[in-house]
């Protein structure tokens, strides 16, 4: 990020935005995909969040040149694609969500032809296919056809694909899909690590908020088109949202649960209960604990744990957004 | 005694560093050499094409088709080049085929080819997502059609360029060739700009009945069956309705073949027709396919 303070010129401060958007719409015949969008994506890794339709593919699609917009700007690398689209797309890394990946190829073909496409001389996209390869844990499989490869090794040809050209920024559409735990643990500490090892920029779209928050340093959300929330990390899902308690089921005393929602409810407190767990908020953290204790105290409940509650991700998109139905800037 | 060396003298160089050898990291790098422009983009979208229709790098079964049509149009300009060798003395070669009527014995191949290759070339990537990774490349809609036109030329250029080569050179060896320098330079003009005539038209057909569907099968059969059937129709009108001569010229798979005969100073199978129409209507063919192509490409929706 540059600060502020510092002498940099206005035009670079703008610059440090990898991709901004004002005012964008984009409108298909039957629906409006996006509406008034105002994205401002920093340099790091940043994750596109949103349920299936929010319009995460759609703005991929305009960042990429693919669409023009009805309206309203995009800039991607301080550059428009709709007027300099080949020269921003020999930046850029794109893998797809489909698998779009031809069977009968082998990966290193594969990967080889798409640097080769987007700009690396014939011998330096050769040696840099391989590169790539190892990079994501295919070097021994290269050779394979591609139609023989799991989903998790596709997926890690798609990366290596977009990033085989040494682009200042890769679109990863949903790279997680179809990844089994174990897969999709290892492809996201392999696309932190194409960041943080060799500064390669990603914006990253999936439905997963969890991986999303772990390993992004910025988010921007949408829900239906709208921009819900945007901002980094720490911003969004790093404040606390005050406290939880766990509770045990007591045999012998079958109401108590309800009875601490019920006279925390009564103190004015939002609560929010899941099962045995009960997420309070609406005060300061002081006043929960003490509002909690004191419930817990007068039900005769038996505590499991209690502590605060960390912000996630998934409060901040289905509930502190979603639910008001105010989309809103975060940042 | 021997004294240990001071510590700030040098340590006395290795073998390795003697020789100028170094290790050097293979690992992924970031690269700042040159950039290739859209040129070399365009040049591997065509490469990867031509390959991906020969079967080129693909399982067996890939290669039976167009194996099949290389040979239907390559058998007879080596048969007939063989019997030059044969009965050469005593038979002109160019009175069992010369270079325009050659075509005449691999309408079939031609065929095979014009339906096959388009459709691979262009379907394929609308159907699993190619298309928009390409697009997601230096490459633009119109760059990327060049590609893919480019590779349907020179594909189909193996079996409407290749063959008549074969003879030339097979006659010219035998001594059967043009007639001195000139009129071999004259014959090799008339051979390419016959294969371009028709490649030309040809993959302008065939592209645009592939833009059309996104069924590479269905292309496929639009294509043979245009070739098939606009022969019949012309046909019908002009021997059966007793049309005007000039219906010949909706036949759209004999056209470009008569022009060959027309480049080549020769009547053709239809003398009737001026060859300014025939001229005219292989361009119109060509342009129209080339229309279809472009306006089919400019109005899809390509999102990721």
């Amino acid at each position: 990020m540059v600060d502020p303070s510092s002498d940099v010129p206005c035009d670079a401060v703008q610059m440090s935005a990898i991709i901004e958007t004002s005012d964008l719409v984009m409108e298909f015949p039957s629906t409006r995909a996006l509406d008034g969008l105002d994205v401002r994506v920093p340099s790091g890794v940043t994750g596109l969040v949103g349920a299936n339709g929010a319009g995460k593919t759609t703005l991929i699609s305009l960042v990429l040149g693919l669409l023009q917009p009805t309206s309203g700007t995009v800039r991607v690398l301080g550059l428009d694609p709709s007027i300099d689209g080949p020269r921003l797309r020999a930046m850029i890394g794109y893998g797809p969500e489909r698998n779009v990946l031809p069977d009968d190829m082998q990966a290193y073909d594969f990967v080889r032809h798409f640097a080769q496409v987007r700009g690396l001389p014939h011998d330096e996209a050769r040696s840099r296919a391989s590169d790539s390869l190892y990079l994501v844990g295919l070097g021994e499989e290269r050779f394979r056809a591609l139609g023989t490869m799991s989903t998790g090794q596709r997926q890690r040809v798609k990366l290596a694909q977009a990033i085989a050209a040494d682009p200042s920024l890769i679109v990863l559409d949903e790279p997680t899909d179809g990844l089994d735990p174990v897969q999709r643990d290892e492809m996201l500490g392999i696309i932190v690590d194409v960041n943080r090892k060799f500064g390669i920029d990603v914006m990253l779209s999936s439905h997963v908020l969890e991986e999303v928050e772990r390993i992004c340093d910025h988010v921007v959300a949408l829900d239906a088109g709208r921009l819900v929330a945007q901002g980094s990390m720490t911003e969004l899902a790093g404040a606390l949202g005050g406290v939880e308690v766990e509770l045990v089921d007591l045999a012998d005393l079958p109401g108590s649960i309800d009875a601490v929602e019920r006279q925390l409810l009564d103190r004015g407190v939002v609560v929010r209960r899941l099962d045995f767990s009960l997420s309070v908020s609406g005060a300061t953290d002081d006043e929960l604990f003490n509002a909690v204790v004191g419930a817990v105290a007068s039900a005769g409940a038996r505590v499991k744990t209690l502590g605060r509650r960390r912000r996630t991700l998934d409060d901040v998109f289905t509930s502190d957004i979603v639910a008001s139905g105010q989309p809103e800037g975060a940042s | 005694m021997n004294q240990p060396p001071p510590p700030s003298s040098p340590p006395p160089p290795s073998p390795a560093a003697a020789s100028g050898a170094q290790i050097v990291d293979r690992g992924f790098q970031r690269y700042d050499g040159p950039r290739a422009g859209v040129g070399q983009a365009i040049r591997s979208v065509s490469w990867q094409s031509i390959r991906s229709t020969l079967g080129l790098g693909r399982p067996a079964r890939h290669k039976i088709f167009p194996v099949l049509a290389i040979a239907i149009a390559y058998v007879p300009a080596i048969t007939f080049v063989g019997l030059s060798v044969i009965v050469g003395d005593i038979l002109d070669p160019n009175e069992i085929a010369d270079y325009a009527g050659y075509y005449g014995f691999i309408t079939a191949a031609i065929l095979l080819f014009a339906g096959l290759v388009a459709p691979e070339v262009l379907v394929g990537d609308r159907r699993n997502g190619m298309l928009a990774m390409y697009l997601s490349t230096p490459l633009k809609r119109s760059t990327y059609l060049v590609a893919k036109v480019v590779a349907v030329l020179l594909t189909l250029a193996l079996v409407t360029l290749g063959p008549p080569l074969l003879l030339l050179i097979g006659y010219t060896f035998e001594n059967a060739g043009p007639d001195g320098p000139g009129d071999w330079l004259v014959v090799l003009l008339r051979i390419f700009m016959s294969a371009f005539a028709v490649c030309g038209a040809l993959t302008a057909v065939s592209m645009a009945a592939a833009s059309l569907t996104d069924r590479r099968a269905f292309a496929s059969i639009g294509v043979v069956l245009l070739a098939l059937a606009s022969p019949a129709v012309a046909s019908a009108l002009v021997e059966g309705a007793e049309l005007s001569p000039n219906w010949r010229l909706i036949d759209v798979f004999s056209m470009p073949f008569e022009l060959v005969f027309r480049i080549f100073g020769e009547p053709g199978n239809f003398p009737e027709l001026s060859t300014l129409s025939v001229v005219a209507v292989n361009l119109g063919w060509t342009l129209g396919g080339i229309v279809v192509v472009v306006w089919r490409y400019s109005r899809l929706v390509v999102a990721r």
